[in-house]
């Protein structure tokens, strides 16, 4: 059984005419234990398979297998379950919270799976501390550099260990230096047996991922 | 969600937006303190017109004696008017629900010391007045007119503490006389009444002379006093019937009297209806307070909207790791709530200084009650949750992709 399988999902704003394919019908498979990069111009529709991926925006069409249950179309509430449990979401520009500090940061997902307190800190500091920041953990995210504030961002992600870790342009906001110490990063989490599928606009790490999918107006032009 | 949870977040939220918090609270501080303000000035005139009316005491019915005008009589002029003793003793034998009748008759001929004219009025009481005005024994070596002087017409008279200072001045007014219209009475008591009660609320009893009610009748002679009682107090047994004996007394006397020379004040109807005004009075002033609550929670609202437009991004990141419709919801509200909360209970405190400051100030009595605070504090929270309600369920009804892209 595949991690995913995604069977002619579509997306489609607007309707008649004016109707605007964001993404054309799509079959795709993701195994565990990849790192996959999806690369794309700009309205590629490449954002879009991330947030179909993400359980963020419905599907016009099409069913998404994850894990074997069909999550295409799931009331909100269990979307954000399994949001919540099943998937970590990395941002380009971080997204921490600003008035928390990095391990309330890291503890959000597990209060949101009604993780008990004591053993969500646990978790937090174990997370902090493999991603190398576990002597800062009262540290607010202000005062933390952009590489830093990303690696709180893949502690945040791992928090309930989902089975799949998605990242949107995860590098855009850092240098090239500090973007390969988060690419490293997710070498050591696809070793472990995670699966990382990342946008990007960099064709460097075209060598560096285990899979390459490339959008064009909305349609899988290279997997 | 956790209870902590929404008390970590909604306490950064304020700390971080401490001023604007602030200044959104203050609709609701001002209304609330308007409120239990008010209630506390209407609170304190309702207590104070309450005991005024209780010192008459409420299970008694008065009954006053009155010279009936010349139109009423065709210009005959009268010398014998009020209540009869036939009436007080219909009242005590025939009426159920009576548990005392006490006549008290007054004097109408002026007391003189060293001379001068004085307000001072001599009374006839019965021995039992001490107790139910609540009255005091204010000099230990004296005591209040007794059964005995009642039995044997003793010539003896307990003085106000009032009445003695303007008939003795500072001299030991016992043992002294009091002499009136031809008779004399030996003061063997000086009486206190720490209420200052008025007697049918009239007369100041601190400032009377009291001798036994018979002695009186008995001293003086019927056509000097005109009537058997010039008060009576009709005292029930069971307050629940008061209006139903007071009623019948009506009754009783309009059939019995031809002219009218008698009026009837019943206290606990007085302070029923004294209630009743305070109600309405209440309500208007607590009505006019409420509209100032009404535009605080129009500025929480305000504020509410404004912090989930500046927080849209973070409310798409909380969707994002998971966080529920309803999880989102509550944080808002909860934030809303705190706020009105903490406004309220800020406008109790102040409501609390602007009755102490109204009650030293203007000299007008002021009572906070518990009720007024836990209304106060009660209809806080419903308007953050009343005006929470609607920017909450728009942050959490924000569609997640449509938050993070701001």
């Amino acid at each position: 059984m595949s991690l995913i399988r995604l069977e002619g999902i579509s997306r489609v704003y607007g309707s008649g005419p004016a109707a605007v394919h964001a993404l054309r019908p799509t079959h795709l498979t993701f195994e565990e234990g990849m790192l996959v990069a999806i690369f794309g111009v700009s309205g590629s529709g490449k954002s879009t398979l991330l947030n179909m991926l993400g359980l963020l925006d419905e599907p016009t069409s099409g069913d998404y297998l994850l894990e074997g249950r069909n999550v295409a179309k799931l009331t909100d509430a269990t979307r954000s379950v399994i949001r919540c449990k099943q998937i970590g979401i990395i941002f380009q520009s971080f997204n921490l919270f600003p008035h928390f500090s990095i391990l309330e940061n890291v503890c959000m997902p597990m209060r949101f799976a009604g993780v008990e307190r004591h053993e969500m800190k646990a978790r937090a500091s174990e997370l902090l501390n493999r991603v190398g920041l576990g002597d800062r953990l009262s540290h607010s995210p202000s005062q933390l550099s952009g590489g830093q504030c990303q690696r709180v961002a893949i502690a945040r992600a791992l928090a309930n260990s989902p089975s799949v870790i998605l990242a949107d342009e995860p590098t855009g906001n850092l240098d090239e230096k500090t973007g390969n110490e988060i690419l490293a990063i997710f070498h050591e989490l696809v070793d472990e047996g995670h699966t990382v599928i990342m946008v990007t606009h960099n064709a460097e790490y075209e060598k560096q991922v285990h899979r390459i999918i490339e959008l064009h107006d909305g349609n899988v032009v290279r997997q | 969600m956790s209870l902590i949870y929404n008390v970590e977040s909604t306490w950064l939220s304020l700390r971080h937006h401490a001023f604007r918090s602030l200044l959104a609270m203050l609709g609701v501080v001002l209304g609330v303190a308007a409120v239990v303000g008010m209630l506390a000035v209407s609170e304190g005139a309702r207590v104070e017109s309450v005991e005024r009316i209780q010192r008459q005491g409420v299970d008694n019915i008065i009954l006053h004696s009155e010279e009936p005008d010349a139109r009423a009589t065709g210009g005959d002029e009268v010398y014998f008017y009020g209540i009869t003793t036939e009436d007080l003793e219909h009242f005590r034998t025939v009426f159920d629900n009576v548990k005392k009748v006490v006549p008290v008759v007054q004097l109408r001929q002026p007391i003189y010391a060293n001379g001068k004219l004085t307000d001072v009025v001599l009374m006839g009481v019965g021995p039992r007045f001490l107790k139910i005005s609540r009255s005091e024994n204010a000099d230990s070596r004296g005591r209040w007119i007794s059964e005995t002087d009642s039995r044997t017409a003793s010539m003896v008279c307990s003085v106000g503490v009032d009445a003695a200072r303007q008939l003795f001045g500072l001299e030991d007014p016992l043992g002294k006389t009091v002499s009136v219209f031809g008779a004399s009475f030996k003061v063997v008591g000086l009486i206190n009444n720490p209420l200052r009660s008025k007697l049918a609320g009239k007369h100041d009893i601190n400032n009377l002379v009291f001798i036994d009610y018979e002695n009186l009748l008995s001293t003086f002679k019927r056509d000097t006093l005109q009537v058997v009682a010039d008060y009576t107090y009709v005292q029930v047994e069971d307050l629940a019937y008061l209006k139903n004996t007071a009623d019948r007394i009506r009754t009783y006397l309009s059939e019995t009297h031809e002219l009218p020379d008698y009026t009837i004040s019943v206290p606990y109807e007085l302070l029923l209806a004294e209630q009743a005004t305070q109600r309405v009075f209440s309500v208007v002033m607590s009505s006019i307070a409420a509209i100032s609550l009404v535009v605080g929670g129009i500025g929480i609202m305000n504020i509410m909207l404004a912090n989930i437009y500046e927080r849209t991004k973070e409310i798409g990141t909380l969707r994002a790791l998971g966080a529920q419709r309803r999880t989102i919801l509550t944080q808002f509200l909860f934030e809303a709530v705190t706020l009105t909360g903490l406004g309220g209970i800020l406008g109790v405190t102040i409501g609390f200084l602007i009755a102490l400051v109204i009650e030293y100030s203007a000299g007008m009595p002021t009572v906070v009650t518990p009720v007024s605070i836990i209304v106060a504090l009660t209809v806080s929270v419903l308007t953050g949750i009343i005006f929470g309600t609607h920017p909450a369920w728009k942050a959490a009804n924000l569609s997640p992709i449509e938050a993070l892209r701001r």
